[in-house]
């Protein structure tokens, strides 16, 4: 066990510590297992992230998807059409939205090198301002600033259907040879989906909304699933620091998936009289 | 370069952590804080930034039908539906209402009968008996858009009573009154436009599912074979498919997943064959005509809850703890400054 780690676990124990001994004094009673919770998975990527820091290999596997991106752009430039990005119809206090405009600065990025048109209709006029900003410091850094324009990323509405109706609009009108849909999404996936389908454009999708997800599947040619979409920005930056906190995530679920084996086997041992203890009841989860 | 760079980090970063442990910390103000201000804050400067998109919407519109671009027609439709509800929010009401004071207690069902001449009565004994009960001073239930209209007919009721004044209801309440021309270009114009796009989904579920339910591998196999239990399993119709039908269609299904390894085709026919005479024997046997006996995979509503309940559940709860966890490390991320998206 290195260094880092120790202090890492001391560091987690005391704040836990402080928190069971101050409990119902300096906080409200009620939410342990939520705050017991942050801190270990904070801890956990906290210390994965500062282990690739300091050059530790850490290896992601492919997804697809990510790797599909730059071969939409790609198409699209060889095609002399556009690209279409869509960052769902949540605001800024979506971490979707905010994981969609992440996407949207590496594909801005790559617009940028081949010079390929780049197309942002938003539906809500801070998520317009953000896209912005992201598209701008990509084009920077793409060293291609004088490419990027404002009114790449524009606004259509702040109703659902009728942005649902304005994006279908100009998919018809202009047909983009990639569409990518990142971000949050509802009722309006699947039209969206279908009419890119139905121009025959290349789509990548990705959402934190699980309901959305299997419309995304049948009509997109990749879909970035759960984490993957989370995951995306992280994965194409290849900056060691944040494919730490990847590698973070993915040890956490193996911790989650220990946690809910160990709970479930300990369950039955006490309902086949085994022990005489409820494992749910005491880590407050009944 | 501080104020644009390193400004909105510490500002998210502050926030954020504030925001996180504000969630546990035990006190009033900063439970206030997380509750009710931070939520008000985001709302209001959501609605100062409305102002950037429509400014942005309308520039791009105007932009459009000056240069004469490729559909320039539609920005004009655009900037005459902002327009016209700019209009109808702020500068024209379209709310006119008419009060009667001191009526005619012998002219309450004349009243009545003027009133269905200018809108649906459902029940005129009903409305007769509350005009009744305000004799005094009452206001006709119609909400007219145009004041000449209101005039007119308020001219026709001026036998009925004393008094016959005409209103107009109050800046802010006029987009809220169901008839006022605000409420008539939402519900007229706008609620069918949304609808349509609503109903376009059925023709897009219909073709999505085509595409997802094409027999293509054994997967494609699964879901189409999901899809249809599912679907008969929900509606009345299921409960109707008798235990014979899906016992064969148990041995087809099972026949189906051997087939790979079993060669002989004289073979396999003669074990589907097989299968179908036994699970049907032993139905006639142990008398599963009667409802109460049928087993329960044999009954497609069963399968379908079963489906839904154990499969689909266990696969949607993997996305959402791969989803939580995502969002956690994101918003870890966003906090700790490591990713900025501003």
């Amino acid at each position: 066990m290195n260094n880092k780690l120790l202090v890492i676990c001391a560091s987690t124990l005391i704040v836990i510590l402080t928190y069971w001994v101050t409990y119902g004094f300096w906080f409200i009673t009620g939410n342990a297992p939520t705050f017991v919770g942050i801190i270990i998975v904070s801890a956990t990527i906290f210390y994965y992230i500062d282990a690739a820091k300091s050059g530790k290999e850490i290896y992601l596997r492919p997804i697809s998807g990510l790797k599909a991106i730059e071969e939409a752009v790609g198409r699209a430039t060889e095609m002399g059409k556009s690209v279409l990005f869509v960052p769902g119809i949540s605001d800024m206090d979506q971490v979707d939205t905010v994981a969609g405009i992440n996407i949207l600065g590496h594909v801005a990025e790559i617009t940028a090198k081949y010079e390929t048109e780049l197309n942002v209709p938003t539906c809500r006029a801070i998520v317009m301002e953000s896209a912005r900003e992201s598209c701008r410091e990509s084009y920077l850094r793409a060293g291609r600033p004088d490419l990027y324009y404002d009114d790449m990323v524009h606004y259509i509405s702040d109703d659902q259907f009728a942005y649902a109706a304005g994006v279908n609009g100009i998919m018809i009108r202009e047909k983009p040879a990639a569409c990518f849909y990142q971000g949050k999404f509802y009722a309006e996936s699947l039209l969206l989906a279908e009419t890119g389908n139905s121009i025959g454009a290349i789509q990548i999708a990705g959402t934190g909304s699980a309901s959305q997800i299997p419309f995304f599947v049948t009509a997109c040619d990749y879909t970035l699933i759960g984490e993957e979409f989370f995951a995306a920005s992280a994965y194409l930056s290849n900056k060691p620091e944040l494919i730490g906190s990847i590698k973070g995530q993915d040890i956490v679920k193996l911790m989650v998936m220990i946690l809910m084996t160990g709970i479930f086997v300990l369950d039955i041992f006490r309902q086949m009289g085994l022990i005489d203890f409820n494992i749910l009841i005491l880590l407050g989860l009944n | 370069m501080f104020l644009k760079r390193q400004m909105p980090a510490i500002i998210a970063i502050g926030v954020g952590l504030f925001i996180l442990f504000g969630h546990f910390i035990n006190n009033p103000n900063i439970q206030g804080f997380v509750n009710n201000d931070a939520t008000q804050w985001f709302d209001i400067i959501a609605s100062f930034a409305i102002f950037l998109g429509a400014l942005n919407m309308l520039k791009l519109q105007v932009v459009k039908v000056v240069k004469r671009s490729k559909g320039w027609q539609y920005s004009l439709l655009a900037i005459f539906g902002f327009a016209f509800a700019i209009f109808a929010g702020f500068f024209f009401r379209g709310a006119n209402y008419i009060t009667l004071t001191e009526i005619n207690p012998h002219k309450v069902n004349i009243l009545v009968e003027y009133i269905s001449t200018i809108q649906e009565v459902d029940d005129p004994v009903l409305m007769a008996s509350r005009i009744e009960g305000s004799l005094a001073s009452y206001e006709i239930p119609k909400i007219f858009i145009s004041k000449a209209t209101a005039e007119s007919f308020a001219v026709s009721l001026s036998s009925i009573a004393n008094n016959v004044t005409l209103g107009v209801k109050p800046w802010g309440a006029h987009v809220q009154i169901k008839g006022s021309l605000f409420s008539w270009m939402f519900f007229k114009i706008f609620t069918p436009l949304s609808s349509t796009m609503f109903a376009l989904l059925a023709f897009f579920v219909a073709s999505a599912s085509y595409r997802a339910f094409r027999i293509r591998n054994f997967e494609a196999t699964l879901l189409l074979v999901s899809g249809i239990i599912l679907m008969i399993g929900r509606v009345p119709v299921g409960e109707l498919v008798p235990w014979w039908l899906v016992s064969t269609l148990i041995v087809f299904g099972i026949g189906a997943l051997i087939a790979p390894f079993i060669p002989n085709k004289k073979l396999l026919f003669g074990i589907i064959i097989g299968g179908i005479t036994l699970s049907s024997g032993i139905g006639v046997l142990l008398d599963w005509n009667l409802a109460v006996n049928i087993p329960g995979f044999l009954s497609l509503p069963n399968i379908s809850e079963w489906i839904f309940d154990y499969p689909t559940a266990a696969g949607s709860r993997a996305i959402m703890i791969g989803i939580a966890l995502g969002t956690i490390a994101t918003s870890f991320r966003i906090i700790l400054g490591i990713e900025k998206p501003f």
